[in-house]
């Protein structure tokens, strides 16, 4: 049942290098916590599925890039083909959230012609008393551009499920309305295969029912 | 290079299976092939999804052999033609025009005979029968020009023996009027560029080649195998023998796909590069180029057979190696991991039967010890497949991940050259692994399956050595995409700082 998805999301991941990105992805597709994690190297793929709602799943195609300066023009690259991306920084370091302008600016060039659906993301929450940037800060800002914001810790679990699940519902909800659409030669979103015989776990009820008839 | 699109055009691509393609193991099985794709069998859908686009022609030795014969006949008594098509190797091209201009304008003097000089050139090649070349001569003559169609044909996918044949065509004369040193090298060296061996230059060729892209191919073929696992409503069992469907699930085509682009961006900016130089720094920057893509024609794979298997820790060490020689952490090296979980799977299962009996003599659980063998030579057969996906879709990672550091890296340590050797020697280890991983499955799987009937048995054999002839193709072709990452290094490093390289060069020798 694994490979029945509607549609397929393409995110990306973004922010400095050292705010956690591949640690929340890590959390989010693997359900663990790696103290130790390596400095990424241009980009890595992860994948998950997401129950939006029942019977319905998104897959979730995500490209965690790397923060640091000098892979930016490989990194830049990908930004096209993604119809979300979650912008992180990380709570106890204020530079990484003075940052948040550039990398918007940077997305912004480099998306053309298309959109990208973004959450701004306070990593490392778990570490509040070494914070640096206030939670209502990180709200104005994000509000300033149109995004949502949310808190997050890899280390200890929190609301990892709930920045990817609610990323995604808002995207779908787009997609629905016809706001996003799937295009050719564009990866951002994809619409997945539905079995012939076995279309959602609705039908499947259904026939169960019958069966008990 | 530059002419590199001169050789993609004439191709005639065909889509088919590759056999004993740079793996040998898999050419043993040829024959049990078509069993595989009786419908009935789990391993039919998993054969026929996915054929790998292949370049055409040329496997066959006779062509080349007849090639320098036609060549130099033409050569004989045909003026020259100068409308020299560069194609793929511009090495030979530019040899060959050095040769020419370097000889003076003197007329050929079909003294000796060209049949003479055929001779001649035929023998210090250690080409054996003389009838049979006297054969051919006749034939070569008899069919000329048809025959120098044909020369067109065969050289459509390999550059190279259009450059070779040219090269040969246009010193024609002054060979024959200056001896015969200059034939019997070029013939010399054209034997060993063909000797160099099938895996060599086809893969160099194979994917660029190709009008589709290499994760387009995988693509597709993931689309069909979910295609066909959807409408068979078969679900979990049927997945795990996809091989597409796995190399997907461990990241292998967005690895693939992500190492296109930036194989694609480098190429461009290669060519830019290419076309703001002139004269004697073009010249140069080629030369070294050259020198790039001759360590791209990968060694031989099929001399293994003599090292059967090694220590554990011999790929592993290999694999460490390597990478320090290239200066990337080996903490990447992901496959090394992948392929040791492999090993050890393999042991159990090896070991695995035996300890049943053991236990079966004390239990007296002789149909369960039948059921966990009936289960096993199925479970054997999705492992393997699983394995090689993941083994390979570890070393498309690899390659991606040298790619961006290669591109990105810290400063150069080490030589571009050198990193291509280092590559090459990478994708060789990396397939015999492949093949020998293939081996240890199908022994376990023939061991497990003694009982079992052929045909249910030989399918999963073949499935496997198919996968595992698959998978080195696709590594041997993701190798090649790194070509234009290693260029744009070489060419930075010596744009960057010529002073540096010169010392780095020294202290690296």
């Amino acid at each position: 049942m694994e490979a029945i998805w509607l549609y397929q999301f393409r995110l990306i991941v973004i922010g400095d290098s050292t705010v956690g990105k591949s640690c929340l992805i890590r959390r989010f597709t693997e359900g663990r916590f790696a103290q130790v994690s390596d400095p990424t190297v241009g980009v890595d793929f992860f994948s998950r599925l997401v129950e939006i709602e029942p019977g319905k799943r998104i897959k979730l195609q995500i490209w965690d890039t790397a923060g640091q300066e000098r892979f930016r023009s490989i990194t830049r690259a990908y930004y096209r083909n993604s119809v979300g991306g979650l912008l992180l920084f990380d709570i106890t370091n204020r530079r990484s959230f003075q940052n948040v302008h550039e990398w918007l600016e940077e997305t912004k060039v480099h998306v053309q012609p298309y959109q990208i659906v973004f959450v701004l993301v306070g990593h490392k929450c778990d570490l509040d008393t070494q914070r640096q940037v206030t939670r209502h800060e990180a709200e104005k800002l994000a509000a300033a551009y149109g995004m949502k914001y949310i808190e997050t810790s890899a280390r200890d679990a929190i609301n990892v499920e709930k920045a990817f699940t609610d990323l995604t519902r808002d995207i779908y909800e787009l997609v629905k309305r016809g706001e996003i659409t799937i295009q050719e030669g564009w990866e951002g979103v994809k619409s997945g295969f539905v079995p012939n015989v076995v279309h959602s776990s609705e039908e499947v009820v259904k026939s169960e029912r019958r069966c008990l008839c | 290079m530059s002419d590199k699109d001169d050789s993609e055009t004439p191709v005639t691509t065909e889509v088919t299976p590759i056999l004993g393609d740079g793996n040998c193991e898999p050419a043993k099985n040829s024959k049990s092939f078509d069993q595989s794709t009786e419908p009935g069998s789990k391993s039919g859908p998993v054969a026929s999804t996915r054929k790998r686009p292949e370049a055409r022609c040329s496997n066959d030795p006779k062509a080349a052999e007849v090639l320098p014969v036609q060549a130099s006949q033409a050569a004989g008594k045909e003026p020259v033609s100068k409308e020299v098509p560069q194609t793929g190797w511009g090495y030979w091209g530019s040899w060959g025009k050095s040769l020419l201009s370097s000889a003076s304008a003197t007329v050929a003097t079909v003294g000796q005979g060209i049949s003479n000089v055929i001779e001649k050139a035929e023998t210090s090649l250690g080409i054996p029968s003389p009838s049979e070349i006297s054969t051919q001569v006749q034939y070569a003559s008899e069919v000329r020009d048809a025959g120098r169609n044909n020369i067109l044909c065969v050289s459509g996918p390999f550059g190279i023996f259009s450059t070779i044949s040219t090269a040969v065509q246009s010193t024609g004369k002054s060979v024959i009027s200056g001896g015969l040193d200059a034939l019997e090298f070029i013939g010399k060296k054209t034997m060993d560029v063909i000797a160099e061996g099938d895996p060599g230059y086809k893969k160099t060729k194979g994917l660029m080649n190709r009008n589709s892209t290499l994760s387009q191919v995988l693509r597709e073929a993931k689309k069909k195998e979910e295609l066909w696992t959807s409408s068979e409503v078969t679900m979990e069992t049927d997945k795990k023998t996809h091989y597409g469907l796995l190399f997907d699930e461990f990241q292998g085509l967005s690895h693939l796909e992500a190492l296109e682009m930036l194989s694609r961006e480098s190429e461009i900016k290669v060519k830019s590069i290419l076309n703001s130089l002139s004269g004697q720094e073009l010249e140069t920057l080629k030369l070294e180029l050259e020198q790039l893509k001759e360590a791209f024609s990968l060694a031989e794979f099929c001399e293994e057979e003599e090292e059967e298997k090694k220590g554990d820790e011999d790929f592993t060490k290999e694999i460490t190696d390597l990478f320090s020689s290239l200066r990337i952490s080996s903490r990447k090296v992901t496959g090394v991991k992948a392929r040791n979980t492999a090993y050890e799977w393999i042991g159990t299962s090896l070991t695995k039967p035996l300890a049943e009996k053991e236990e079966g003599e004390k239990y007296l659980e002789v149909e369960s010890t039948e059921q966990v063998n009936k289960n096993s030579i199925e479970d054997i057969h999705a492992f393997a497949i699983r394995s090689l996906a993941e083994l390979t879709a570890c070393s498309i990672e690899l390659f991606h991940k040298t790619a961006a550091l290669v591109l990105h890296g810290q400063k150069q340590e080490v030589t571009a050259v050198e990193r291509s050797r280092t590559l090459s020697q990478v994708t060789v280890v990396l397939c015999k692994e492949l093949s020998v991983l293939s081996k240890e499955f199908t022994t376990c799987l023939t061991t497990a399956g003694v009982k079992e009937n052929a045909d249910v048995l030989n399918p999963l054999i073949t499935a496997v050595f198919l996968e595992a002839s698959n998978s080195a193709s696709y590594i041997q072709d993701a190798f090649q995409l790194l070509l234009p990452m290693l260029e744009i290094s070489l060419i930075e490093s010596k744009t960057e700082s010529p002073q540096n390289l010169e010392g780095q060069r020294r202290f690296d020798l």
